[in-house]
Protein backbone atom coordinates (compact mmCIF):
# COMPACT_ATOMS: atom_id res chain seq x y z
CA UNK A 1 0.00 0.00 0.00
CA UNK A 2 1.48 3.24 -1.11
CA UNK A 3 0.93 6.36 0.88
CA UNK A 4 1.29 10.25 0.12
CA UNK A 5 1.51 12.09 3.55
CA UNK A 6 1.78 15.20 1.67
CA UNK A 7 -1.45 14.71 -0.08
CA UNK A 8 -3.20 13.07 2.85
CA UNK A 9 -3.47 10.89 0.24
CA UNK A 10 -4.26 6.76 0.99
CA UNK A 11 -4.22 4.36 -1.98
CA UNK A 12 -4.59 0.91 -2.18
CA UNK A 13 -4.65 -2.15 -4.88
CA UNK A 14 -7.21 -3.79 -4.13
CA UNK A 15 -10.57 -3.77 -5.84
CA UNK A 16 -12.32 -3.72 -2.42
CA UNK A 17 -10.80 -0.54 -1.73
CA UNK A 18 -13.14 2.38 -2.26
CA UNK A 19 -12.74 6.15 -2.26
CA UNK A 20 -15.18 8.21 -0.16
CA UNK A 21 -15.36 11.50 -1.56
CA UNK A 22 -17.65 13.57 1.07
CA UNK A 23 -15.60 16.51 1.06
CA UNK A 24 -14.90 19.37 -1.63
CA UNK A 25 -11.38 19.14 -0.88
CA UNK A 26 -11.13 15.46 -1.88
CA UNK A 27 -13.59 15.76 -4.85
CA UNK A 28 -11.50 18.67 -6.01
CA UNK A 29 -8.10 16.79 -5.85
CA UNK A 30 -9.45 13.31 -7.29
CA UNK A 31 -11.06 15.10 -10.59
CA UNK A 32 -8.14 18.09 -10.59
CA UNK A 33 -5.47 14.44 -10.42
CA UNK A 34 -7.91 12.74 -12.77
CA UNK A 35 -7.61 15.59 -15.31
CA UNK A 36 -3.76 15.77 -14.97
CA UNK A 37 -3.51 12.10 -15.98
CA UNK A 38 -5.73 11.91 -19.12
CA UNK A 39 -3.80 15.47 -19.96
CA UNK A 40 -0.65 13.34 -20.38
CA UNK A 41 -2.52 10.40 -21.82
CA UNK A 42 -3.32 12.77 -24.51
CA UNK A 43 0.25 14.49 -24.81
CA UNK A 44 -1.25 17.72 -24.04
CA UNK A 45 1.28 18.25 -21.71
CA UNK A 46 4.00 16.91 -23.08
CA UNK A 47 7.43 19.42 -23.81
CA UNK A 48 5.77 20.24 -27.36
CA UNK A 49 3.38 22.13 -26.36
CA UNK A 50 4.57 25.75 -25.05
CA UNK A 51 4.17 25.95 -21.18
CA UNK A 52 1.95 29.05 -21.56
CA UNK A 53 -0.88 26.62 -23.05
CA UNK A 54 -0.08 23.87 -21.02
CA UNK A 55 -0.32 26.53 -17.84
CA UNK A 56 -3.77 27.61 -19.14
CA UNK A 57 -4.77 24.26 -19.85
CA UNK A 58 -3.84 23.00 -16.24
CA UNK A 59 -5.60 26.31 -14.86
CA UNK A 60 -8.83 25.82 -16.40
CA UNK A 61 -8.55 22.19 -15.99
CA UNK A 62 -8.10 23.01 -11.43
CA UNK A 63 -11.19 25.74 -12.08
CA UNK A 64 -13.68 23.08 -13.96
CA UNK A 65 -12.65 20.64 -11.15
CA UNK A 66 -13.52 22.46 -8.34
CA UNK A 67 -16.68 23.98 -9.88
CA UNK A 68 -17.57 20.17 -10.14
CA UNK A 69 -16.48 19.08 -6.44
CA UNK A 70 -18.92 22.18 -5.33
CA UNK A 71 -22.27 21.33 -7.64
CA UNK A 72 -24.73 23.69 -9.18
CA UNK A 73 -26.02 24.98 -6.15
CA UNK A 74 -23.63 27.68 -5.86
CA UNK A 75 -23.99 30.40 -8.60
CA UNK A 76 -20.44 31.41 -8.96
CA UNK A 77 -19.68 27.73 -9.98
CA UNK A 78 -22.10 27.23 -12.58
CA UNK A 79 -20.96 30.80 -14.26
CA UNK A 80 -17.08 29.49 -14.41
CA UNK A 81 -18.16 26.40 -15.41
CA UNK A 82 -20.05 27.74 -18.63
CA UNK A 83 -17.62 30.26 -19.28
CA UNK A 84 -15.43 27.59 -19.85
CA UNK A 85 -17.84 25.67 -21.65
CA UNK A 86 -18.09 28.90 -24.17
CA UNK A 87 -14.25 29.47 -24.09
CA UNK A 88 -13.69 25.55 -25.07
CA UNK A 89 -16.47 25.71 -28.02
CA UNK A 90 -14.84 28.81 -29.29
CA UNK A 91 -11.31 27.33 -29.19
CA UNK A 92 -12.79 24.35 -30.68
CA UNK A 93 -14.30 26.55 -33.53
CA UNK A 94 -11.37 28.42 -34.08
CA UNK A 95 -9.14 25.35 -34.28
CA UNK A 96 -11.62 23.97 -37.33
CA UNK A 97 -11.41 27.00 -39.41
CA UNK A 98 -9.12 28.33 -41.75
CA UNK A 99 -6.92 31.74 -40.71
CA UNK A 100 -9.34 33.76 -42.99
CA UNK A 101 -12.52 33.05 -41.73
CA UNK A 102 -10.79 33.15 -38.34
CA UNK A 103 -9.85 36.60 -38.85
CA UNK A 104 -13.20 37.22 -40.12
CA UNK A 105 -14.94 35.68 -37.38
CA UNK A 106 -12.78 37.81 -34.76
CA UNK A 107 -13.32 41.23 -36.91
CA UNK A 108 -17.06 40.80 -36.24
CA UNK A 109 -16.86 39.56 -32.56
CA UNK A 110 -15.01 42.87 -31.78
CA UNK A 111 -17.69 45.07 -33.65
CA UNK A 112 -20.18 43.05 -31.95
CA UNK A 113 -18.46 43.46 -28.68
CA UNK A 114 -17.46 47.13 -29.32
CA UNK A 115 -21.17 47.84 -30.38
CA UNK A 116 -22.91 46.39 -26.77
CA UNK A 117 -19.99 48.04 -24.88
CA UNK A 118 -21.45 51.04 -26.44
CA UNK A 119 -25.17 50.42 -25.28
CA UNK A 120 -24.31 48.87 -22.06
CA UNK A 121 -23.49 52.65 -20.26
CA UNK A 122 -25.29 52.84 -17.57
CA UNK A 123 -25.98 56.51 -15.94
CA UNK A 124 -25.50 56.31 -12.28
CA UNK A 125 -27.57 58.55 -9.68
CA UNK A 126 -25.13 61.41 -7.84
CA UNK A 127 -24.07 60.10 -4.28
CA UNK A 128 -22.01 60.64 -1.84
CA UNK A 129 -18.13 60.39 -2.41
CA UNK A 130 -18.36 57.03 0.30
CA UNK A 131 -21.28 55.66 -1.31
CA UNK A 132 -19.30 56.09 -5.14
CA UNK A 133 -16.19 54.51 -3.58
CA UNK A 134 -18.71 51.51 -2.14
CA UNK A 135 -20.22 51.25 -5.34
CA UNK A 136 -16.87 51.37 -7.15
CA UNK A 137 -15.40 48.35 -4.51
CA UNK A 138 -18.37 46.22 -5.42
CA UNK A 139 -18.14 46.45 -9.19
CA UNK A 140 -14.90 45.16 -8.75
CA UNK A 141 -15.68 42.54 -6.44
CA UNK A 142 -18.48 41.44 -9.20
CA UNK A 143 -15.71 41.36 -11.75
CA UNK A 144 -13.46 39.05 -9.79
CA UNK A 145 -16.25 36.85 -8.38
CA UNK A 146 -17.82 34.93 -11.83
CA UNK A 147 -21.20 35.24 -12.55
CA UNK A 148 -20.99 38.48 -9.75
CA UNK A 149 -22.14 40.65 -12.67
CA UNK A 150 -26.27 39.03 -12.13
CA UNK A 151 -26.25 39.68 -8.75
CA UNK A 152 -27.18 41.50 -5.81
CA UNK A 153 -25.10 42.49 -2.77
CA UNK A 154 -26.08 40.18 -0.29
CA UNK A 155 -25.83 37.06 -2.66
CA UNK A 156 -22.31 38.78 -3.88
CA UNK A 157 -21.28 38.80 -0.54
CA UNK A 158 -22.15 35.23 -0.13
CA UNK A 159 -20.95 33.35 -2.99
CA UNK A 160 -17.58 35.68 -2.60
CA UNK A 161 -16.96 34.00 0.94
CA UNK A 162 -17.57 30.21 -0.28
CA UNK A 163 -15.73 31.78 -3.68
CA UNK A 164 -12.91 32.51 -1.20
CA UNK A 165 -13.44 28.90 0.61
CA UNK A 166 -13.04 26.97 -2.31
CA UNK A 167 -9.85 28.85 -3.80
CA UNK A 168 -7.96 28.43 -0.47
CA UNK A 169 -8.72 24.79 -1.09
CA UNK A 170 -7.99 24.89 -4.54
CA UNK A 171 -4.17 26.55 -4.02
CA UNK A 172 -3.93 23.88 -0.95
CA UNK A 173 -4.16 20.96 -2.83
CA UNK A 174 -2.58 22.44 -6.03
CA UNK A 175 0.45 22.99 -3.84
CA UNK A 176 0.69 19.37 -2.54
CA UNK A 177 0.39 18.02 -5.89
CA UNK A 178 3.07 20.52 -6.81
CA UNK A 179 5.17 19.62 -3.78
CA UNK A 180 4.75 15.64 -4.92
CA UNK A 181 5.40 16.05 -8.30
CA UNK A 182 8.41 18.99 -8.47
CA UNK A 183 12.10 17.08 -8.55
CA UNK A 184 13.64 16.68 -5.51
CA UNK B 1 -71.41 101.90 27.87
CA UNK B 2 -68.16 101.05 30.19
CA UNK B 3 -65.76 103.85 31.02
CA UNK B 4 -62.12 102.50 31.27
CA UNK B 5 -60.21 103.27 34.42
CA UNK B 6 -58.04 105.52 32.67
CA UNK B 7 -60.53 108.01 32.00
CA UNK B 8 -61.21 110.33 34.13
CA UNK B 9 -63.99 112.93 34.00
CA UNK B 10 -62.55 116.89 34.70
CA UNK B 11 -65.62 118.77 34.85
CA UNK B 12 -67.77 120.65 37.82
CA UNK B 13 -67.98 117.90 40.72
CA UNK B 14 -66.52 114.86 39.01
CA UNK B 15 -64.51 112.81 40.99
CA UNK B 16 -62.00 110.28 39.60
CA UNK B 17 -63.18 106.61 38.66
CA UNK B 18 -60.32 105.06 41.04
CA UNK B 19 -60.65 107.40 43.78
CA UNK B 20 -63.68 105.53 45.85
CA UNK B 21 -62.31 105.94 49.36
CA UNK B 22 -63.45 109.88 49.71
CA UNK B 23 -66.48 108.94 47.39
CA UNK B 24 -69.90 111.17 48.50
CA UNK B 25 -73.82 110.24 47.57
CA UNK B 26 -74.07 113.89 45.98
CA UNK B 27 -70.64 113.47 43.99
CA UNK B 28 -71.83 109.80 42.61
CA UNK B 29 -75.38 110.92 41.60
CA UNK B 30 -73.36 113.98 39.75
CA UNK B 31 -71.62 111.21 38.02
CA UNK B 32 -74.25 109.10 36.84
CA UNK B 33 -75.69 112.07 35.35
CA UNK B 34 -72.38 112.70 33.42
CA UNK B 35 -73.16 109.52 32.13
CA UNK B 36 -76.28 109.64 31.55
CA UNK B 37 -76.00 112.95 29.76
CA UNK B 38 -72.88 111.38 27.31
CA UNK B 39 -75.23 108.18 26.90
CA UNK B 40 -78.04 110.78 25.15
CA UNK B 41 -75.78 112.66 23.26
CA UNK B 42 -76.91 112.34 19.73
CA UNK B 43 -74.14 110.71 17.28
CA UNK B 44 -74.48 113.15 14.50
CA UNK B 45 -72.94 116.05 16.46
CA UNK B 46 -70.35 114.05 17.66
CA UNK B 47 -67.14 114.95 16.76
CA UNK B 48 -65.17 112.43 17.63
CA UNK B 49 -64.64 108.20 16.43
CA UNK B 50 -65.83 106.90 19.94
CA UNK B 51 -69.26 107.77 18.42
CA UNK B 52 -69.14 106.28 14.80
CA UNK B 53 -68.24 102.78 17.07
CA UNK B 54 -71.61 103.31 18.82
CA UNK B 55 -73.27 103.14 15.57
CA UNK B 56 -74.56 100.33 13.54
CA UNK B 57 -72.51 99.50 10.62
CA UNK B 58 -74.85 100.59 8.09
CA UNK B 59 -75.17 104.16 9.54
CA UNK B 60 -71.16 104.07 10.42
CA UNK B 61 -70.70 103.38 6.67
CA UNK B 62 -73.05 106.03 5.58
CA UNK B 63 -71.29 108.85 7.85
CA UNK B 64 -68.00 107.82 6.35
CA UNK B 65 -68.98 107.39 2.73
CA UNK B 66 -70.54 111.60 3.11
CA UNK B 67 -68.45 113.92 1.49
CA UNK B 68 -67.73 117.10 3.32
CA UNK B 69 -69.32 118.91 0.36
CA UNK B 70 -72.49 117.24 1.71
CA UNK B 71 -72.85 120.10 4.11
CA UNK B 72 -74.83 118.20 6.86
CA UNK B 73 -73.84 117.18 10.00
CA UNK B 74 -73.08 113.66 9.46
CA UNK B 75 -69.77 114.84 6.52
CA UNK B 76 -67.96 116.37 9.74
CA UNK B 77 -66.17 113.30 11.23
CA UNK B 78 -62.98 113.91 12.49
CA UNK B 79 -60.43 113.95 9.04
CA UNK B 80 -57.37 111.89 10.85
CA UNK B 81 -57.05 109.28 14.01
CA UNK B 82 -53.57 109.78 14.75
CA UNK B 83 -51.82 109.24 18.53
CA UNK B 84 -51.37 112.87 18.69
CA UNK B 85 -55.53 113.16 17.98
CA UNK B 86 -56.11 110.88 20.60
CA UNK B 87 -54.31 112.31 23.07
CA UNK B 88 -55.51 115.75 23.09
CA UNK B 89 -58.24 116.38 25.16
CA UNK B 90 -61.63 117.48 22.62
CA UNK B 91 -64.18 119.77 23.62
CA UNK B 92 -68.25 118.49 24.01
CA UNK B 93 -70.92 120.12 23.31
CA UNK B 94 -71.66 120.12 26.69
CA UNK B 95 -69.34 121.46 28.36
CA UNK B 96 -67.77 118.85 30.19
CA UNK B 97 -64.26 118.08 29.01
CA UNK B 98 -63.56 114.31 28.58
CA UNK B 99 -59.63 113.91 28.62
CA UNK B 100 -57.39 110.51 27.10
CA UNK B 101 -54.35 109.66 28.95
CA UNK B 102 -51.65 109.12 27.16
CA UNK B 103 -52.01 105.19 27.93
CA UNK B 104 -49.71 103.42 25.63
CA UNK B 105 -51.63 100.59 25.44
CA UNK B 106 -54.87 102.50 25.20
CA UNK B 107 -53.97 104.14 21.70
CA UNK B 108 -53.39 100.61 20.57
CA UNK B 109 -56.72 98.99 21.40
CA UNK B 110 -58.48 102.17 20.18
CA UNK B 111 -56.37 101.97 16.66
CA UNK B 112 -57.06 98.25 16.57
CA UNK B 113 -61.14 99.45 16.92
CA UNK B 114 -61.14 102.15 15.40
CA UNK B 115 -62.72 102.26 11.54
CA UNK B 116 -59.94 104.72 10.56
CA UNK B 117 -56.64 102.43 11.51
CA UNK B 118 -54.86 101.71 8.41
CA UNK B 119 -51.95 99.91 7.16
CA UNK B 120 -49.21 101.40 9.90
CA UNK B 121 -50.43 101.98 13.24
CA UNK B 122 -51.17 105.51 14.52
CA UNK B 123 -48.13 105.48 16.92
CA UNK B 124 -46.22 105.81 13.40
CA UNK B 125 -48.04 108.08 11.47
CA UNK B 126 -46.22 111.36 11.17
CA UNK B 127 -48.97 112.80 8.70
CA UNK B 128 -50.39 116.34 10.91
CA UNK B 129 -54.04 115.74 11.05
CA UNK B 130 -55.36 118.12 9.16
CA UNK B 131 -53.44 117.45 5.76
CA UNK B 132 -55.64 116.28 2.67
CA UNK B 133 -54.09 113.40 1.81
CA UNK B 134 -54.92 112.02 4.91
CA UNK B 135 -58.61 112.93 4.39
CA UNK B 136 -59.01 111.28 1.05
CA UNK B 137 -57.19 108.36 3.08
CA UNK B 138 -59.92 108.23 5.62
CA UNK B 139 -62.05 108.51 2.35
CA UNK B 140 -61.07 105.77 0.52
CA UNK B 141 -60.26 103.46 3.36
CA UNK B 142 -63.62 102.00 3.75
CA UNK B 143 -64.30 101.45 0.59
CA UNK B 144 -61.21 99.46 0.25
CA UNK B 145 -61.78 96.80 2.58
CA UNK B 146 -65.47 96.27 1.73
CA UNK B 147 -64.24 95.92 -1.98
CA UNK B 148 -61.92 92.99 -0.67
CA UNK B 149 -63.21 90.09 0.17
CA UNK B 150 -60.07 88.32 1.40
CA UNK B 151 -59.77 91.47 4.07
CA UNK B 152 -60.04 89.38 7.65
CA UNK B 153 -59.95 92.37 9.56
CA UNK B 154 -64.01 93.02 10.66
CA UNK B 155 -64.99 97.05 10.15
CA UNK B 156 -67.39 97.10 13.35
CA UNK B 157 -66.61 95.80 16.51
CA UNK B 158 -69.94 95.36 18.18
CA UNK B 159 -69.76 91.35 18.97
CA UNK B 160 -73.41 91.22 17.87
CA UNK B 161 -72.87 92.58 14.31
CA UNK B 162 -69.77 90.59 13.84
CA UNK B 163 -71.73 87.30 14.57
CA UNK B 164 -73.97 88.32 11.88
CA UNK B 165 -71.94 89.03 9.24
CA UNK B 166 -69.90 85.56 10.41
CA UNK B 167 -72.94 83.86 9.89
CA UNK B 168 -74.13 85.08 6.95
CA UNK B 169 -70.30 84.43 5.35
CA UNK B 170 -69.46 80.71 6.38
CA UNK B 171 -68.64 79.69 3.42
CA UNK B 172 -66.77 82.39 2.23
CA UNK B 173 -64.73 82.02 5.52
CA UNK B 174 -63.94 78.81 5.16
CA UNK B 175 -62.83 79.03 1.42
CA UNK B 176 -60.33 81.95 2.69
CA UNK B 177 -58.90 79.51 5.13
CA UNK B 178 -58.65 76.98 2.29
CA UNK B 179 -57.19 78.84 0.21
CA UNK B 180 -54.21 80.78 3.01
CA UNK B 181 -53.62 76.64 3.66
CA UNK B 182 -52.86 75.80 0.34
CA UNK B 183 -50.76 79.06 -0.53
CA UNK B 184 -48.71 78.23 3.01
CA UNK B 185 -48.71 74.75 1.85
CA UNK B 186 -47.01 75.80 -1.70
CA UNK B 187 -44.95 78.39 -0.11
CA UNK B 188 -44.15 75.71 2.70
CA UNK B 189 -42.87 73.12 0.12
CA UNK B 190 -40.96 75.46 -2.30
CA UNK B 191 -39.30 76.69 0.83
CA UNK B 192 -38.49 73.15 1.82
CA UNK B 193 -37.18 72.61 -2.03
CA UNK B 194 -34.84 75.56 -1.60
CA UNK B 195 -33.69 74.59 1.61
CA UNK B 196 -32.74 70.87 0.77
CA UNK B 197 -31.03 72.08 -2.24
CA UNK B 198 -28.82 74.49 -0.33
CA UNK B 199 -28.89 73.08 2.97
CA UNK B 200 -26.56 69.13 2.98
CA UNK B 201 -29.22 66.26 4.36
CA UNK B 202 -30.08 66.42 7.74
CA UNK B 203 -31.10 62.76 9.31
CA UNK B 204 -34.79 63.08 10.59
CA UNK B 205 -35.86 60.42 13.31
CA UNK B 206 -38.49 58.55 11.70
CA UNK B 207 -41.95 59.24 13.39
CA UNK B 208 -43.44 56.80 16.20
CA UNK B 209 -44.67 53.62 14.23
CA UNK B 210 -43.08 54.27 11.04
CA UNK B 211 -40.15 51.88 12.06
CA UNK B 212 -42.87 48.90 12.08
CA UNK B 213 -43.58 49.57 8.68
CA UNK B 214 -43.17 46.57 6.22
CA UNK B 215 -40.64 48.19 3.95
CA UNK B 216 -38.39 49.75 6.68
CA UNK B 217 -38.50 46.15 8.36
CA UNK B 218 -37.46 44.53 4.98
CA UNK B 219 -35.06 47.56 4.53
CA UNK B 220 -33.63 46.22 8.45
CA UNK B 221 -33.54 42.52 7.63
CA UNK B 222 -31.45 43.42 4.13
CA UNK B 223 -29.00 45.47 6.50
CA UNK B 224 -28.54 42.64 8.48
CA UNK B 225 -28.23 40.09 6.60
CA UNK B 226 -25.49 42.22 4.73
CA UNK B 227 -23.65 43.14 7.79
CA UNK B 228 -23.64 39.10 8.80
CA UNK B 229 -22.21 38.11 5.71
CA UNK B 230 -19.96 41.31 6.07
CA UNK B 231 -18.75 39.77 9.47
CA UNK B 232 -18.60 36.09 7.25
CA UNK B 233 -15.59 37.54 4.81
CA UNK B 234 -14.28 39.24 7.64
CA UNK B 235 -13.50 35.89 9.34
CA UNK B 236 -12.70 34.14 6.44
CA UNK B 237 -9.81 37.01 5.39
CA UNK B 238 -6.46 36.98 7.41
CA UNK B 239 -6.46 40.16 9.11
CA UNK B 240 -9.34 42.24 8.58
CA UNK B 241 -11.06 41.50 11.88
CA UNK B 242 -8.91 44.48 13.03
CA UNK B 243 -9.73 46.69 10.09
CA UNK B 244 -12.88 49.19 10.71
CA UNK B 245 -14.76 50.75 7.73
CA UNK B 246 -16.83 48.78 5.05
CA UNK B 247 -14.52 50.50 2.21
CA UNK B 248 -11.43 49.24 3.96
CA UNK B 249 -12.89 45.67 4.43
CA UNK B 250 -14.23 45.40 1.19
CA UNK B 251 -10.30 46.52 0.01
CA UNK B 252 -9.01 43.91 1.83
CA UNK B 253 -11.37 41.15 0.82
CA UNK B 254 -10.48 42.11 -3.32
CA UNK B 255 -6.95 41.84 -2.62
CA UNK B 256 -7.20 38.73 -0.65
CA UNK B 257 -9.80 37.72 -3.87
CA UNK B 258 -6.95 38.65 -6.17
CA UNK B 259 -4.22 36.94 -4.38
CA UNK B 260 -5.40 33.64 -4.42
CA UNK B 261 -6.22 34.00 -8.41
CA UNK B 262 -3.18 34.52 -8.53
CA UNK B 263 -1.43 31.83 -6.66
CA UNK B 264 -3.53 29.58 -8.64
CA UNK B 265 -2.19 31.18 -11.87
CA UNK B 266 1.47 30.85 -10.61
CA UNK B 267 0.60 26.87 -9.67
CA UNK B 268 -0.70 26.02 -13.12
CA UNK B 269 2.48 27.65 -14.08
CA UNK B 270 4.70 25.19 -11.88
CA UNK B 271 2.53 22.45 -12.69
CA UNK B 272 3.00 23.07 -16.49
CA UNK B 273 7.12 23.87 -16.06
CA UNK B 274 7.07 20.25 -14.30
CA UNK B 275 6.85 17.29 -16.59
CA UNK B 276 3.92 15.73 -14.50
CA UNK B 277 5.27 12.38 -13.42
CA UNK B 278 2.06 11.19 -11.97
CA UNK B 279 3.08 7.96 -10.53
CA UNK B 280 0.08 7.76 -8.19
CA UNK B 281 -1.69 4.18 -8.63
CA UNK B 282 -4.56 5.87 -9.02
CA UNK B 283 -6.08 3.86 -11.97
CA UNK B 284 -7.64 0.85 -9.44
CA UNK B 285 -8.98 3.77 -6.96
CA UNK B 286 -10.63 5.63 -10.43
CA UNK B 287 -12.16 2.30 -11.27
CA UNK B 288 -13.62 1.73 -8.16
CA UNK B 289 -14.91 4.84 -7.73
CA UNK B 290 -18.48 4.64 -8.17
CA UNK B 291 -18.69 8.41 -7.99
CA UNK B 292 -16.58 9.10 -11.01
CA UNK B 293 -17.96 10.84 -13.72
CA UNK B 294 -17.36 10.32 -17.40
CA UNK B 295 -15.10 13.41 -18.52
CA UNK B 296 -16.05 14.93 -21.83
CA UNK B 297 -13.11 15.14 -24.85
CA UNK B 298 -13.08 19.13 -24.59
CA UNK B 299 -9.80 20.09 -27.03
CA UNK B 300 -6.86 21.86 -24.65
CA UNK B 301 -8.27 20.21 -21.51
CA UNK B 302 -10.38 17.69 -19.53
CA UNK B 303 -13.34 18.94 -18.27
CA UNK B 304 -15.65 17.15 -17.06
CA UNK B 305 -19.67 17.01 -17.71
CA UNK B 306 -21.51 20.18 -17.78
CA UNK B 307 -24.99 19.92 -16.47
CA UNK B 308 -27.54 21.78 -16.90
CA UNK B 309 -28.37 24.86 -15.58
CA UNK B 310 -31.40 24.25 -12.71
CA UNK B 311 -32.94 26.83 -11.05
CA UNK B 312 -31.46 26.78 -7.35
CA UNK B 313 -34.65 25.87 -5.53
CA UNK B 314 -33.07 23.70 -2.78
CA UNK B 315 -34.89 20.90 -3.74
CA UNK B 316 -32.80 17.88 -4.44
CA UNK B 317 -34.88 15.65 -6.86
CA UNK B 318 -34.29 18.46 -9.60
CA UNK B 319 -30.39 17.32 -9.30
CA UNK B 320 -30.75 13.70 -9.21
CA UNK B 321 -31.47 12.94 -12.60
CA UNK B 322 -29.44 9.98 -13.54
CA UNK B 323 -27.79 10.30 -16.62
CA UNK B 324 -26.38 6.71 -17.44
CA UNK B 325 -23.19 6.25 -19.44
CA UNK B 326 -22.29 2.84 -19.85
CA UNK B 327 -24.86 1.29 -16.88
CA UNK B 328 -22.24 2.55 -14.85
CA UNK B 329 -21.50 6.83 -14.26
CA UNK B 330 -23.63 9.07 -12.77
CA UNK B 331 -23.07 12.37 -12.52
CA UNK B 332 -21.31 13.08 -8.87
CA UNK B 333 -23.38 15.59 -7.91
CA UNK B 334 -26.74 13.93 -7.87
CA UNK B 335 -25.60 12.15 -4.91
CA UNK B 336 -23.49 15.17 -2.80
CA UNK B 337 -24.44 15.81 0.78
CA UNK B 338 -25.54 18.98 1.14
CA UNK B 339 -23.05 20.67 4.10
CA UNK B 340 -19.69 21.72 2.25
CA UNK B 341 -17.61 20.69 4.98
CA UNK B 342 -13.58 22.11 4.33
CA UNK B 343 -10.92 19.46 5.53
CA UNK B 344 -8.33 20.71 7.63
CA UNK B 345 -4.77 19.84 6.34
CA UNK B 346 -4.85 17.12 9.48
CA UNK B 347 -7.43 15.11 7.99
CA UNK B 348 -6.39 12.59 4.66
CA UNK B 349 -7.29 13.75 1.73
CA UNK B 350 -8.53 10.87 0.17
CA UNK B 351 -9.71 8.20 2.88
CA UNK B 352 -9.12 4.82 2.56
CA UNK B 353 -12.16 2.96 3.15
CA UNK B 354 -12.71 -1.11 2.77
CA UNK B 355 -15.99 -2.06 2.00
CA UNK B 356 -17.23 -4.76 -0.36
CA UNK B 357 -19.21 -2.69 -2.38
CA UNK B 358 -16.97 -2.50 -4.90
CA UNK B 359 -16.31 -6.09 -5.90
CA UNK B 360 -19.81 -6.23 -7.01
CA UNK B 361 -17.83 -4.85 -10.35
CA UNK B 362 -17.36 -7.20 -12.93
CA UNK B 363 -13.82 -7.18 -14.60
CA UNK B 364 -15.07 -6.42 -18.08
CA UNK B 365 -16.41 -3.31 -16.64
CA UNK B 366 -13.22 -2.07 -14.69
CA UNK B 367 -11.64 -3.01 -18.23
CA UNK B 368 -13.78 -0.66 -19.87
CA UNK B 369 -13.22 1.79 -17.51
CA UNK B 370 -9.63 1.65 -17.51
Amino acid sequence: MKSYPNLGLSASNDNNSRLSTSTTKAKFALRFIRSLKEMKKRGHVSNNSSADERSQRIKAAAYSSMAHAVGPRRAWARALLFKLQRSAKRHRVLTNMTRKRNRSCLVLRQKKNKKKKKGIKKKKSVTNGNDDVLLNQTDKLRGLVPGGKSMDICSLFEETAHYIKCLATQVKVMQDIADQLSPK
Amino acid sequence: MEIPAAVTLTGPGSVGVGSRNGESGFDSVQFGEEIQRLMTVPPESASSFTALLELPATQAMELLHHGPDSGGAPGKVAPSVSGDALCKPYSHPYSSNLTFLSDPALIERAAKFSVFAGEHSPETSSVPSNSSANLEKVKNEPMETDSNPNSSQPLVSDPVVEEKSQSQRPSVKRKEREKKAKGSSKKSKNESSEDAEKLPYVHVRARRGQATDSHSLAERARREKINARMKLLQDLVPGCNKISGTALVLDEIINHVQSLQRQVEFLSMRLAAVNPRIDFNLDSILATDNGSVMEGNLPGMVSPLMWPEFPINGNRQQYQQEWHFDALHQPLWGREEDSHTFVTPENSLLTYDSSANSASLHSSQLKMEL
